[in-house]
């Protein structure tokens, strides 16, 4: 194998993924970087994977068939489970911040807490399903279980915008997804549309014919 | 294809423009201290708090004031905001729900 496909090989590309986590735990393994420290950009770095896997399938509908779609859509399953390992992360730094049960208990119904509790347990399903075997066994319903992504998805950025001071960066990471899954939205509704309006056309055509 | 340049150059232009404002004050509590010459150190406040009871994790300056991330006496994880000058305890919060404010 040359050294240009090993580099664009999966497991060169999740050592990629993983690279903002090692460079996290080292700093807070050295003292540099507290656990409280540790929420706000693990918690980033997971919904920024997580919309990366979702702007992939809008990418598509509104690129078409072209070749750095399908790099990426290779990678959709890395991106998604980037997002669920940086949720991880994120909730054992919580749980190390907040010390004991007693305080994670008091604030849990703080709307800003729960959304973030409510958002890791879709991962969950999520996460364990990525894989060839669950897609086989699951057959259609897959894809209706793998949609869970889209409630996560509002309940993180619920979460990022209820949590956290100042509503920027929240809005930064999901208006981008927001104009392309409307785009996505327009251009099917488009396509349908002129699909429809040929049939019609076709179907008056025969019946002149006739 | 004209669709796709418009939604790139808007996404990016949003995703600048967030990613590039200023760390402003939060805005949950400003004080009015006068010149920070006369205000007592973090180091007092935290050593004070700590005498009380309270653990600390972190603190800063925030609106004017001093803004405590710790545990209160009572075990509430909070994040709470002192007058930098007379050290008096201003707002005491948990996850945005208001468990202190004076009066």
């Amino acid at each position: 194998m040359s050294i240009g496909r090993k580099l664009n090989s999966l497991p060169a590309f999740w050592l990629v993924l993983s690279i903002p986590a090692i460079l996290l735990v080292r700093g807070y393994w050295t003292g540099d970087i507290i656990a409280m420290d540790m929420l706000h950009p693990t918690g980033e770095f997971s919904a920024r994977f997580m919309i990366l896997a979702l702007i992939i399938t809008p990418l598509s509908v509104i690129f078409g068939n072209r070749r750095w779609i399908g790099w990426l859509m290779k990678r959709r399953r890395s991106f998604g489970l980037a997002a669920f390992g940086y949720g991880m992360l994120h909730l054992v730094f919580y749980v190390i911040d907040m010390e004991a049960l007693k305080p994670i208990l008091a604030e849990f119904w703080a709307p800003g807490i729960w959304t973030g509790w409510a958002a890791l347990m879709l991962f969950v399903p999520l996460a364990i399903t990525s894989n060839n075997a669950s897609m086989r066994w699951l057959k259609q319903g897959w894809k209706r279980l793998q949609r869970l992504a889209y409630a996560a998805a509002l309940l993180t950025l619920a979460h990022w915008l209820l949590i956290h001071d100042g509503i920027g960066g929240a809005l930064a990471h999901f208006i981008p997804l927001l104009l392309l899954e409307l785009l996505r939205g327009i251009i099917i509704y488009a396509r349908r549309n002129n699909d429809m309006k040929q049939q019609d056309s076709l179907q008056t055509e025969q019946v002149w014919r006739k | 294809m004209k669709y796709s340049v418009i939604a790139v150059a808007t996404a990016t232009f949003l995703a600048t423009a967030g990613l590039s404002a200023p760390a402003l004050a939060t805005g949950k509590m400003s004080c009015e201290a006068g010149p920070q010459s006369g205000w007592k150190t973090r180091a007092e406040l935290e050593a004070s708090l700590v005498k009380q009871g309270w653990t600390i994790k972190k603190s800063k300056v925030d609106g004017g004031c001093y803004e405590v991330y710790g545990t209160t006496p009572e075990g509430d994880r909070v994040e709470a905001y002192f007058h930098p000058v007379s050290l008096e305890k201003l707002l005491v919060s948990r996850r945005g729900e208001i468990l202190f404010r004076k009066k």
